[in-house]
């Protein structure tokens, strides 16, 4: 198992956050994180990047406990794919995946020959080399996205961990976004997502990490994770899961989040209204 | 790699272009050296420069005494002075500016211009020699700058906001203390000394001085530009800085440190010179872009050439000198606006 994660628990000094969570994955799968707000996707990710020390349980990658990696060594085994944002300067494309490199030459050099080939080559992989020397900050959100990716290619790490990354973008990019993260672990990548909209493990995951309140509710193949059962379980509304095919004959699964229209189901405390509670 | 690809031509043409750039920006600051031997309120001729500077080199020939004099102990202290200001305040604003992710940042960010008033001026109260009220501006600027960054320490906000108004609070502490000293000070000396030294001049610079003044600067610009490349990551989000494998916190302390030396050098040297530190890395990003491998070569060499040129304009534009702090705020200040409407591009 590259990515291998066993009773993580962690969060900020008020009480743990991630309680315990056990799940891997390996070369050539995506891992998606799927669980309501809060859940705590996002601790469990700065967990596993070393940016938030575990208070228990262990990471490995590749087998090694990540306790005992440099910021360095981390950085050439997992990168970060943060939303795509805007930076304060306006850095050509090529300056910001050039630092994608920071941890392959000492802290007192720039940029060598060698890392700009690495750069460009990255920029080819996402197919973006002819934004090389565009300015950053002029490119639409699928394209800085694209960016940020090619930047953790040139990081040459093995694991990319993408923080929502389908999150602001419209539909065309969405589907460019998830062909690409589909390519990259065609290419050998083990890539670990978060989503908020549980049809993307089905279409590109290879496996699906179901959270709630900090807890696994359901780790597997997507088929046996995403079922209504565990997503109203977590999600705590009704919710059908439907497989569809489409004009291909691809079969496609979806979630419905459904309402009873005679007013039952889970949305209760209707007509209690002025009960005084009972007790003692 | 295929290296004829248009994008990969293009990154080597900018690279060149760089190269150039950077080889005019040298020559225009020896011009400026050069230039600014000539003029003040005894000029010299070029010949009489040469003459000059080959005196000491074992020159006999027929030469003006004064010009000597001028040459070796007026002139050369002041452009090496301008010299070094420039190129420090020009180096810790784009250091700062990349740290706090926000390009309206100047080097008195943390205080450090504040302190060094608090300390030059509380010098001068206690009628402290010339000497000492250096040391005590350098020792002010440089405990302000290590309070702001202990406080910030302390808060629980994320680390550069915390930074910014901790800082903020320093100095106006600071300036409250200035305000206070000059409110009991005699009027008719001491006050007068403070107003003057406040307004920043490099009218009485010894070359001793400048020579003490430089190992700090030398040290802190070296530094900076050992380690410029880094600024970079700190741009991000400490989240994703981290994430590419930088010591995040280490680098911030080390940089801020290296500023602070090269602020508070600079204003123990020369007063309170404003906007050079903000306006300089603004003019070097329009020239060579925003990567600081590139940004703070240009930088430091555009702020000594910029510095040298108003210092220029100080003592030969009146018959009397005027304070460079005013003459930099003059020039700056229309420059400044014009970035804020200008700023449209991103």
């Amino acid at each position: 198992m590259l990515l291998e994660l066993q009773d993580v628990r962690g969060g900020y000094g008020g009480g743990d956050i991630v309680k315990g969570v056990s799940c891997g994955a390996d070369a050539g799968e995506v891992l998606c994180l799927v669980g309501p707000n809060g859940c705590g996707k996002t601790t469990l990710f700065r967990l596993m990047l070393g940016s938030l020390p575990a208070s228990g349980g262990c990471i490995r990658i590749d087998g090694q406990d990540t306790r005992d990696l440099s910021p360095r060594e981390m950085a050439n085994r997992i990168a970060y794919i943060p939303q795509y944002h805007t930076p304060v300067f306006a850095y050509t494309v090529l300056d910001v995946v050039m630092m994608g490199r920071a941890s392959h030459f000492s802290a007192f050099e720039t940029p060598k020959a060698v890392d700009r080939e690495a750069a460009f080559a990255a920029l080819e992989k996402v197919n973006a080399l002819d934004l090389a020397n565009k300015k950053y900050t002029a490119l639409s959100g699928g394209q800085r996205q694209l960016i940020l990716i090619a930047r953790a290619i040139c990081q040459s790490a093995q694991v990319f961990v993408m923080d929502e990354p389908a999150a602001n973008l419209d539909y065309a990019n969405q589907q460019l976004l998830m062909e690409v993260v589909g390519d990259l672990a065609a290419k050998g990548y083990c890539i670990v997502m978060s989503t908020h909209s549980p049809e993307q493990p089905a279409s590109v995951g290879s496996k699906v990490l179901l959270m709630k309140e900090g807890r696994v509710a359901g780790f597997g193949p997507p088929r046996q994770v995403i079922t209504p059962e565990n997503m109203e379980a977590v999600y705590g509304i009704e919710m059908d899961v439907v497989t569809i095919r489409d004009r291909y004959g691809t079969e496609r699964t979806i979630c419905l989040p459904v309402k009873d229209p005679a007013g039952g189901g889970m949305a209760g405390a209707s007509g209690k209204g002025g009960k005084a509670p009972e007790g003692e | 790699m295929n290296l004829s690809q248009p994008e990969i031509q293009k990154e080597a043409a900018r690279r060149r272009r760089y190269r150039l750039l950077l080889l005019g920006m040298l020559a225009l600051l020896l011009a400026v050296v050069l230039l600014s031997f000539w003029i003040g309120y005894y000029p010299l001729t070029p010949v009489q420069v040469v003459q000059a500077f080959l005196s000491k080199l074992g020159y006999k020939g027929e030469i003006l005494p004064q010009a000597v004099t001028i040459f070796w102990n007026i002139r050369l202290p002041r452009i090496l002075a301008a010299l070094f200001i420039g190129a420090s305040l020009s180096v810790a604003g784009a250091t700062y500016q990349g740290m706090f992710r926000n390009p309206l940042v100047s080097p008195d960010i943390l205080g450090v211009s504040s302190g060094a008033s608090l300390g030059a001026a509380f010098a001068i109260l206690n009628g402290a020699s010339n000497w000492v009220v250096q040391a005590a501006a350098f020792a002010g600027g440089v405990a302000a700058v290590a309070a702001s960054y202990l406080i910030s320490r302390k808060s629980s906000h994320s680390r550069t906001l915390s930074l910014v108004l901790t800082g903020s609070m320093i100095m106006s502490l600071c300036n409250a203390g200035v305000t206070m000293i000059k409110y009991v000070a005699d009027p008719n000396d001491v006050l007068q000394q403070i107003t003057f030294w406040l307004m920043g001049s490099l009218t009485k610079i010894q070359m001793d001085e400048v020579g003490w003044s430089a190992v700090p600067m030398a040290a802190g610009l070296l530094v900076v530009l050992l380690f410029r490349w880094q600024i970079n990551l700190l741009t991000l989000d400490e989240e994703e800085a981290k994430s590419l494998g930088i010591h995040i916190r280490r680098y911030r302390l080390l940089f801020i440190a290296a500023s602070t030396l090269l602020s508070a050098a600079a204003v123990c040297l020369g007063g309170l010179i404003g906007w050079v530190g903000l306006m300089i890395p603004h003019l070097a990003r329009a020239l060579v872009g925003v990567d600081y491998g590139r940004l703070i070569p240009a930088s430091a060499m555009l702020g000594a050439g910029y510095l040298i040129l108003m210092d220029d304009i100080a003592r030969s534009v009146l018959s009397m000198e005027l304070p460079l702090g005013v003459v930099t705020s003059i020039v700056g200040v229309p420059f400044f606006l014009y970035l804020i409407i200008q700023r449209k591009e991103r």
